[in-house]
Formats: C-alpha cells, sequence, structure tokens
C-alpha cells in the first residue's frame, strides 16, 4: 500500500507540473506549490517503506506520466483535471489508513491527506467555487 | 492518473452508518474517549459559528455552509458513540470568548483557522492511535473538511490559500 500511494505522488508531482503549464497568474503559482508538496509526500511516504528495509518505487520520466493525462487545452481543463487529481489522492490516502498498522505510518498518511484536501480546497477556489464544499470529504475511485 | 475517474463519481460515502457500527469490547473505551474529545472540539466550532454569525463576523455564506458541515459531524461523532452504549455523549461545549475574535470579519476568520486546526490536530491524533480501523475513513473525511474549512477562511481573511511549506 505504501509502495502504490509513493508511486501516485510521483505521478501527481508530475502531472501538477503538467498542470502548471496551462495556467496563469495565482493560480499557476498555487499549482507549482502543489507540485512541490506532492513531490514532498512522495519522500516521506519512501522513507517509510525505508525504514520497513524496502525499496520504495522510483519515478518514472515525465513522458511516461504525460500519456494518462488527460487532455488539458485550457485553463478550465487543467482544473477539472486537478480536482479529479487531488480527489483521488485524498480518497488513496483516507483508504490506506486502515490498512496501516504503525503509528508513525498513520501518522503521516493522515497528515498527508489533510495537505491533500487542503490542495482540493484551493483548486475549488481558484476555479470560482466555494473551497470547502462537503462534510465529509471522500472521493471515491 | 485518469480523467475517467470523474468528479462526478465523487460521492460522499454513507458515513454516519459506518460510524455507527460498533467496535469490538475491547476497542470501545480508548476510541470513545477520542470520539467524545472530537464530539468536544465540533460542538466548540459549530458555537464558534453560529456566534459569528449572530455577530456578522463571517459572510452568511460562508458561515452557514461550515455551520452546516459542523453540524454533520456532530451528528456522525453522536451516532458512532451513541453505538458504543453512550446515549448522552458528556461533551460539552463552553461558549465562544467574546473579545477580539469577533471584532472584525477578518479577525474572525484568523480566531477560527486557530480552532480548525487544533481540529485537525486532533482528528490526525486520533487518526494515528484509534483500534478500530473502520472509524479512520469516515472520520478521515471529517479531518479533510476541517482542512479544506482552514482553506476557506484563509481565504476569506485575505491570506494566501496555503501556508507555507
Amino acid at each position: 500500500m505504501l509502495g502504490s500511494l509513493a508511486a501516485f505522488e510521483h505521478a501527481a508531482a508530475v502531472a501538477w507540473g503538467a498542470i502548471a503549464e496551462r495556467l496563469r497568474g495565482e493560480a499557476r503559482g498555487y499549482a507549482r506549490v502543489i507540485q512541490a508538496r506532492e513531490e514532498r509526500h512522495a519522500e516521506r511516504i519512501s522513507a517509510l517503506i525505508r525504514d520497513l528495509g524496502g525499496e520504495p518505487p522510483r519515478g518514472r520520466p515525465p513522458e511516461e506520466y504525460a500519456q494518462g493525462f488527460p487532455l488539458m487545452r485550457d485553463e478550465d481543463e487543467a482544473l477539472r483535471f486537478a480536482a479529479d487529481l487531488e480527489e483521488q489522492l485524498v480518497r488513496a490516502h483516507l483508504d490506506a489508513l486502515q490498512t496501516l498498522p504503525q503509528e508513525e505510518q498513520r501518522r503521516a498518511v493522515s497528515e498527508i491527506a489533510a495537505e491533500e484536501a487542503e490542495d482540493l480546497a484551493v483548486v475549488y477556489a481558484v476555479s470560482g467555487e466555494p473551497a470547502a464544499q462537503h462534510p465529509f470529504v471522500t472521493g471515491t475511485l | 492518473v485518469s480523467r475517467d475517474l470523474s468528479r462526478r463519481a465523487a460521492l460522499a460515502l454513507p458515513v454516519g452508518v459506518i460510524l455507527a457500527r460498533p467496535a469490538s469490547a475491547a476497542a470501545q473505551a480508548s476510541d470513545v474517549d477520542q470520539l467524545e474529545r472530537l464530539l468536544a472540539l465540533e460542538q466548540r466550532l459549530q458555537s464558534l459559528y453560529e456566534t459569528a454569525l449572530a455577530r456578522d463576523a463571517v459572510e452568511p455564506g460562508l458561515g452557514e455552509t461550515l455551520l452546516a458541515h459542523e453540524r454533520e459531524h456532530i451528528r456522525g461523532l453522536e451516532m458512532a458513540l451513541r453505538a458504543r452504549g453512550r446515549r448522552s455523549p458528556r461533551a460539552t461545549v463552553p461558549p465562544p470568548q467574546v473579545g477580539t475574535a469577533f471584532a472584525s470579519r477578518p479577525a474572525f476568520a484568523r480566531f477560527a483557522i486557530d480552532v480548525e486546526t487544533e481540529t485537525v490536530g486532533a482528528y490526525q491524533e486520533a487518526l494515528t492511535t484509534l483500534r478500530n480501523t473502520r472509524l479512520l475513513l469516515p472520520l478521515g473525511s471529517i479531518m479533510a473538511s476541517g482542512a479544506q474549512h482552514v482553506v476557506a477562511l484563509r481565504q476569506a481573511a485575505g491570506d494566501e490559500l496555503l501556508a507555507p511549506g
């Protein structure tokens, strides 16, 4: 499960780089901040895997991830992709909590889940929508 | 990462149903304590937004939304407690502090950011130590909502939406 999360975070960091290219102004600035957060998340989860004696997955070249991204012809499409991505990230981390036996693992993943929820709220806000929309933030995969 | 996984498919789980499932007897004592603590924090937030709305210290649309969310969080937590034998949850909420917190909308937003952040931290603590793993997803989804409240309040305060990393 941790390996899947690390791999997802690597992909998310590249995805945010692609999203940022389609955005302007303040939205682009937030996209770059979120991209850096995803990179830190990938590293934090990778550290947990190493603590268990495992080898975390490495990130792949950006062009490999890009093949799986939707077409982003304008800002609206980029923001829709960003919202989809962040909903999936929130849900993936909350789902993972149930499988993690150690407190340190759960703490890290719950803290990352909260940051992903913040990122989703930022996407809503820069899209002109309310930042906090639902009392229970549980996107489904 | 596929866009086919549409936002329209992002539906809330039946959180109340999940929260209401009783845990094993051995796990209940500690988990109940944590649920009661979270309930007290949610009740504090509810009281905070009620007072802010009454004092015009928050934009009404935002205040009503956040208040409605807190009421849903409280409903879920109370269901979880009742399912664990707490017929009358013990949690009580102190009245909100009257003073500079409600002096202006930005001042209230910054005060509420602190309270929401504290509450998110309490959920993270609970998610780290809860014994009943069935509670993790619904409580995690409430924690995520709290994190989004912080962003909404930063926006209301005119602050950067994301805190410096």
